[in-house]
């Protein structure tokens, strides 16, 4: 099958510390993959990976390939910017700029140089439209963005990543930090984006990773455990650690 | 056991109230001193008037028509109906008697007195004071014989041959224009290079051993002693302002160029301060989005900080206001009416220092000047705190 991200012999170390290691694994274009594992397992180190945002940190070793479709994006020819407007990414906690509804979602195209007011216009409606935040924010587009609630504010986020039209969209716990209906509508929406885009997801929730995953890929203690399509892995794991952690007797 | 323990206790809890308490009266103290000392002087024209006394020896412009003119309701000094002036008798600040214009009716010839050497008028203002007339006839109206016997004398129908009319000084419009300059200029050069600096630490450098020591440095020069940097400041900004034909000696752009590396390293330590408490989340989400980090300094980072630049901002003109040691060095002390960059002059704080070193120090008009410098620097604290509790808004989002 077409991959989307293929990994191979991954290691992440922060100074000393070894945060992933021995990570070997593919990523499927046009569906969801779950990423799971308890606290400090290293799944959220794996997501920020892809996109190189542990760049950032000055501490941070990586060795081992990292392949988007056929070029290792840890290549000294990779450029950086043009990745990270194939990989978007939505953060934790809701992070929209203190800026208007408008702005916040045009400010990645604008960034690219794009000036033309119509233009960027349609961006930001077709973008609001697919991260269906614009019927309740039509009206009230140069509002700030911080006027909105939480849920909207993370539909926004995820309106900001659309807007720079990217084919991978990472998502790191993107609903903690909501209540059961915010999160409700945002699952809602990802099945809707799976239809256009690769979605990588790492979650707390099994439910959540069961709920809306087309495959799953179990983390712990730094290493992947296993990794398979989301019904076999919940249903018939294979590793002893994969099965306690999922029927809850640990993690 | 317990009760020593008890005594113990209150006395150390008293220790604080009573530390609190003196530091409190302390500055209830400086503010009484200089608000008693200095606040019967402060009045408009003290702000907008020269410093030095001008003494004129003007004659009246006989192109003029005299009329008779209605004594001004409730008029308690002298008039005189020809000429539409009113005088009274005042003391001057040693102490000496003074014949001084408390009203001038409008259409009165001495509003456009004629100097007597130089070809220009002179206008007799209120507040001014009038030393000597003499007439045509050879008598004289003489300060010691008081306000009264002037009018009388100006009354009795006389030509007047010569009126020496003098303008008093003692005014600071030159070095509240000189501070105004002064930060202007200083303001132009610390912002930019601080606020780049700044800039340029937080957010671009990376960790080396060459950005740890300019840090060093920086923490390092935020405690030298301005005078020192006053002593630098002659050795190197007055010969360089020379070198550059911008001012022969003493002048204010030494003087700007001496605060701006006084204030830099404040600057730069308040500005990374503000940078640094812009949420990293802001960072990352531009980063993210394809921007590049020169983008996401400019577009995120720095609209964030604003509130906080504009706090360094005052705190620096506060700082401006504030220094002398190392001003005297650059611009000099002596006091000056006409203020021009490339020249020395006094700010509002050497003007203190001015007054008190003459002899007899005049105490008065240096608290008047200290009652201003604390009045402005509470504005700006008032604003400073204002500002912070809008940045506050905006980091607590």
């Amino acid at each position: 099958m077409d991959t989307a991200f293929k990994i191979e012999n991954l290691k992440v170390a922060y100074g000393e510390t070894v945060a992933l290691k021995n990570i070997n694994l593919e990523l499927y274009p046009k569906s969801i993959t779950a990423l799971i594992g308890p606290s400090g397992c290293g799944k959220s180190t794996f997501l920020r990976t892809l996109n190189r945002m542990n760049d950032l940190i000055s501490i941070c070793s990586i060795s081992g390939e990292v392949y988007y479709h056929e070029n290792n994006i840890y290549d000294k020819q990779c450029d950086v910017i043009e990745l990270r407007k194939q990989v978007g990414m939505v953060f934790q906690k809701p992070n929209p700029f203190p800026m208007s509804i408008f702005d916040n979602v045009a400010y990645g195209p604008k960034r690219q140089g794009v000036k033309d007011k119509e233009t960027l216009k349609q961006i930001v409606e077709k973008a609001l439209k697919q991260s269906a935040l614009y019927e309740e924010v039509s009206d009230r587009m140069d509002a700030s963005a911080l006027s909105l609630s939480g849920g909207q504010q993370q539909r926004l986020c995820i309106a900001r990543a659309l807007a720079m039209e990217p084919e991978v969209i990472l998502m790191d716990e993107p609903t903690s930090a909501l209540d059961p209906i915010a999160t409700q509508k945002i699952e809602t929406l990802l099945d809707d984006l799976k239809k256009e885009y690769t979605i990588i997801i790492v979650t707390h929730s099994m439910h959540q990773a069961a709920r809306i995953s087309d495959y799953t890929a179990f983390f712990y203690m730094g290493e992947l455990i296993e990794t398979s399509d989301t019904n076999t892995l919940f249903s018939l794991p294979k590793k002893k650690q994969t099965e306690d952690y999922i029927t809850g007797r640990f993690g | 056991m317990h009760n020593k323990r008890k005594i113990q206790d209150n006395l150390l809890k008293s220790l604080t109230i009573g530390a609190a308490l003196m530091t409190a009266s302390a500055l209830f103290i400086v503010f009484y001193f200089v608000f008693t000392s200095g606040f019967s002087l402060l009045s408009f024209d003290l702000l907008v008037s020269d410093y030095k006394t001008e003494q004129y020896n003007t004659t009246l412009d006989d192109t003029i028509e005299t009329t008779m003119f209605e004594e001004p309701e409730g008029n308690e000094a002298f008039f005189s109906q020809i000429y539409g002036i009113s005088l009274k008798d005042a003391e001057n600040k040693d102490a000496e008697a003074i014949i001084v214009i408390d009203y001038i009716a409008p259409e009165s010839p001495f509003n456009t007195l004629k100097s007597i050497n130089e070809n220009e008028t002179v206008n007799a203002s209120e507040g001014g004071v009038i030393t000597r007339i003499s007439f045509e006839n050879t008598s004289t109206a003489l300060t010691r014989e008081g306000a009264e016997s002037m009018i009388n004398k100006l009354d009795g129908g006389h030509t007047i041959r010569e009126i020496i009319f003098v303008e008093p000084g003692g005014g600071i419009r030159g070095s509240i224009i000189a501070t105004l300059y002064l930060i202007g200029l200083t303001l132009v050069m610390a912002l930019p290079l601080g606020i780049f600096s700044a800039i340029y630490l937080n957010e671009f450098a990376k960790d080396t051993r060459l950005t740890r020591t300019i840090r060093s440095f920086i923490d390092t020069l935020t405690g030298i002693p301005s005078i020192v940097y006053g002593l630098m400041a002659v050795s190197v900004f007055i010969p360089l302002t020379a070198r550059f034909n911008m001012a022969s000696g003493l002048s204010i752009y030494a003087g700007a160029m001496t605060m701006t590396v006084i204030l830099l390293p404040v600057l730069i330590r308040t500005t990374e301060e503000s940078l640094a408490s812009v949420p990293n989340d802001y960072r990352e989400a531009s980063l993210a989005l394809g921007a590049n980090d020169v983008q996401t300094t400019f577009k995120v980072v720095l609209p964030n900080a604003i509130a906080g630049l504009l706090t360094a901002t005052f705190l620096s003109i506060g700082r401006i206001i504030g220094e002398s040691a190392a001003l005297i060095f650059v611009m000099g002390t002596a006091v000056r009416d006409s203020v021009y960059p490339s020249q020395g002059a006094t700010t509002l704080a050497v003007h203190i220092w001015t007054l008190m070193s003459t002899e007899p120090a005049n105490v008065e008009l240096a608290s008047t000047i200290a009652l201003i410098i604390l009045t402005i620097v509470l504005i700006l604290n008032t604003t400073v705190k204002l500002l912070a509790k809008k940045f506050d808004k905006l980091g607590n989002r």
